[in-house]
């Protein structure tokens, strides 16, 4: 298991000083050790991604975004 | 530019939280995984019945040119990481923002300065050190790999317990040929620019009289200049810059509900779409405290 410590606020700490209700080793905190998988590679064209957004409306990114330079992010969840 | 982030939260969820932050981008909803999955970012270390943490990705963020092709991408292994917004930006948009003007060649020597790309270093937040060299006309710097008794150009960051110090960008170097022997070296191109990321763990911060902080920064650079036909001394200089940052939240200075949203009511939805286990239990569980 990875490092955790037990913060006077009663969330757990992990080996960074981050902190966090879930255990480090449980829930989202269950971080890769060494390589892991980070999706197509630098030089392919970036995949079709259709989704639907906030809005309701589905958006078809390569679409929408035309011929602007684009960052294009994966996170955890708005909701946590 | 243009600025997607994807998640595999509800379409209502990513309304509320637009609504409490005035997002003005496209957050996308990917409630089953499928586009995550087909990326191939899936975080399967987390065990398909763990609801509601089943489904998440290995966060990160690719950078797009106008032609869609991917130039950069920015992955971290643990949530606690992230790239900046300014590192984002400099990916997407280049080097010509932000920064200020290169520094002088000092006469037929080489000039350098360390800069600090951003404003703040925040606990965990991904920002480029930057190290430029002004090299004068006609001469160059070597980058690895040298010959014995010459000196490839380096940028190294003290040790730090507070440093979180990521392996430094160089530029692309070009073959060049010595005159004198024949050998072929690889050197750069003009002045030379290399990004160092670098973070803080809020654990060697120096506070400062007014509240606030900075982070200390140490490090040495070597190169060495030649021209076509004779090379200079290498040189090696230690480097010391203090830069802004603020250290990690804490949940006393945290708000009751940091996401502005119900978050509770969203969290309900998210855990009865795939479990029939309460919120209480799942929430109890991670906790990782025994019953």
């Amino acid at each position: 298991m990875p490092f955790a410590k037990l913060h006077e606020s009663g969330q757990w700490e992990d080996e960074y000083g981050g902190l966090g209700p879930a255990k480090p080793g449980l829930a989202s905190r269950q971080d890769p050790v060494g390589e892991f998988p980070t999706g197509p590679a630098i030089g392919e064209r970036f995949p079709d991604v259709i989704a639907t957004a906030q809005d309701g409306v589905a958006l078809d990114v390569h679409r929408h975004r035309a011929d602007r330079a684009t960052v294009f992010v994966f996170y955890r969840s708005a909701v946590w | 530019m243009a600025l997607y982030a994807i998640s595999y939260d509800e379409v209502d969820a990513l309304a509320d939280f637009t609504r409490a932050h005035d997002v003005t981008f496209p957050l996308l909803s990917d409630p089953d995984s499928e586009i995550i999955e087909r990326f191939g970012i899936l975080n399967t270390i987390i065990d398909p019945d763990d609801h509601p943490w089943y489904g998440i990705p290995f966060p990160g963020a690719y950078v797009l040119d106008a032609d869609g092709t991917i130039v950069t991408k920015f992955f971290e292994s643990s949530l606690q990481f992230r790239p900046s917004a300014d590192q984002l930006l400099r990916a997407a948009l280049g080097d010509d923002i932000h920064l200020p003007p290169m520094p002088a060649a000092r006469g037929e020597s080489v000039g350098y300065d360390v800069i600090f790309d951003g404003d703040l270093l925040r606990a965990g937040v991904l920002h480029d050190l930057v190290v430029r060299f002004a090299v004068p006309e006609g001469q160059h710097l070597y980058g690895e790999p040298v010959p014995d008794g010459m000196v490839a150009t380096t940028v190294e960051i003290e040790p730090d317990l507070g440093l979180v110090v990521r392996p430094a960008i160089f530029p692309p170097t070009v073959p060049h040929t010595l005159a004198g022997t024949g050998e072929t070296l690889r050197i750069f191109d003009g002045d030379v620019v290399i990004r160092i990321p670098v973070t803080q763990l809020s654990r060697s911060l120096t506070p400062l009289d007014d509240g606030s902080f900075v982070q200390r920064i140490g490090g040495t650079v070597r190169w060495q200049a030649c021209d076509d036909d004779t090379c200079h001394l290498p040189r090696s200089d230690h480097f010391s810059i203090d830069v802004p940052a603020a250290p990690h939240h804490r949940p006393e200075a945290e708000l009751v509900d940091p996401n502005g949203m119900d978050m509770p009511a969203h969290l309900t939805k998210m855990v009865a779409r795939r479990t029939d286990k309460s919120l209480g239990q799942v929430l109890f569980e991670i906790t990782g405290h025994d019953a």
